[in-house]
């Protein structure tokens, strides 16, 4: 083939390729509009109830009931620049808060682990754990989002070490899942990394308006 | 569209020519879904949406697509319909979407759509691509769903989130985790293969 044909030919599949990825990027980004308020309420859902749960609240049925606990009993601690620090869970009527919760997004195997811990008022044990978002391996790592999993923090004492699965733990302690050493490692890391961080924050500034 | 290739179609992709028991693909998310049967089906759902309209895209679009660049075309087209599945289940089936995780996603790279967008919608017209997509995608649904029923049976004692089975079954743990899903894929590729297919090599 003739030198001009072949650069007519490369010019032809580049232009193919450049308009079909347009046409299909413009309605990917349609069907995104169309569904972005919907996506940006479920996941800010699914964030009041991380908070509830891990400050050991049980959850309401409905959406609607959910927002409400939450708007009704968290408050959320803002520092200096505006940023959000923690959540203090107070229910109405009582003076005292029930507890507060961190939420932090730390490295896990594949991706970021988003997670929800909550401390008692005496910042000495854990009321609960929640998972915002991961992207463990499933089946195995991803298992962290499982019931079994979660409920096993609540009353804990940290810094933590790991006990395989199914054998029982201390109060410092907590089943590691097998078949996913480094997400339960990532796991630990978290919770101990919380304790070294977050407890002297929310120490140094809760109480403040 | 001729009858008797409608039917063609149809028996190939639901029975000696199914994507799961037959051509072994898929596998990933055969195993990884089906400890849940809601999950499951909605799994299912996604895929025959994507391997039929994938198909039927591929299909409109194959005497324009230049031959070099036709993979990366069909990629971009599975992609965007994987997209949308993706979307509409973060929109409106958002529990349903954090349990799948990152399998919707992976459907992008699930085998039967990639090859039934080679092997049949670049050289068939629209119609037989999309009917050929669809019923690729039943044949990989049904096959699913029917270990997605035991598993959760076996493994939870119930159905669709319901205990069907009373307080006196003892859940089997292994059938709701991957290995259960290798011995229940194994056992039904076993069964339709040595009694089934057995049967129809025969007459």
């Amino acid at each position: 083939m003739p030198e001009a044909g072949r650069v007519r030919k490369g010019v032809g599949t580049v232009l193919f390729m450049f308009v079909i990825t347009l046409i299909f990027i413009s309605a990917l980004t349609l069907v995104n509009l169309l569904t972005l308020e919907r996506v940006e309420r479920n996941r800010e859902l699914l964030r009041q109830r991380a908070v509830l749960y891990s400050a050991g609240l049980s959850l309401p049925e409905s959406d609607v009931e959910t927002a409400e606990l939450f708007d009704r009993n968290v408050r959320e601690v803002r520092g200096d620049q505006g940023g959000l620090l923690f959540y203090e869970v107070r229910p109405p009527g009582q003076a005292d808060p029930a507890g507060y919760v961190v939420v932090r997004g730390d490295p896990g195997l594949w991706g970021e682990i988003e997670t929800s811990i909550g401390y008692d008022p005496g910042l000495e044990r854990l009321l609960g754990l929640d998972f915002i978002k991961q992207n463990e391996t499933p089946g195995l790592g991803a298992r962290i989002s499982e019931s079994w999993f979660r409920e096993q923090f609540r009353g804990k004492r940290g810094p933590f070490r790991l006990v395989p699965e199914g054998v029982e733990s201390a109060e410092d302690e907590f089943q590691a899942i097998t078949g996913a050493t480094s997400t339960s490692n990532a796991v630990l890391d978290i919770l101990n990394r919380s304790i070294e961080e977050d407890l002297p924050r929310i120490a140094a500034e809760r109480g403040k308006p | 569209m001729k009858a008797y290739k409608v039917k063609e179609i149809v028996t190939t992709n639901l029975g000696k020519g199914n994507p799961v028991f037959v051509q072994v693909l898929g596998i990933c998310s055969t195993l990884a879904v089906t400890n849940v049967l809601k999950n499951t089906l909605v799994m299912c759902a996604g895929l025959i949406f994507v391997t039929g309209l994938s198909n039927l895209t591929v299909s409109a679009l194959r005497r324009y697509i230049p031959a070099r660049i036709r993979m990366m075309v069909e990629t971009l087209i599975i992609a965007s319909y994987v997209i949308v599945v993706d979307l509409v289940l973060q929109a409106y089936l958002p529990d349903i979407a954090r349990q799948l995780g990152p399998y919707v996603g992976l459907i992008i790279t699930n085998c039967i759509i990639m090859g039934r967008a080679e092997a049949f919608a670049m050289s068939n017209s629209a119609g037989y691509s999309l009917l050929d997509g669809l019923t690729a995608g039943l044949g990989y649904a049904y096959v699913l769903i029917i270990i997605a029923f035991f598993r959760e049976l076996l493994g939870s004692g119930s159905i669709w989130g319901i205990r069907v089975l009373g307080p006196w079954w003892t859940n089997w743990s292994i059938m709701v985790m991957a290995p259960g899903a290798f011995f229940m894929l194994g056992l039904f590729i076993w069964i339709v293969k040595g009694l089934w297919m057995k049967e129809v090599k025969k007459s």
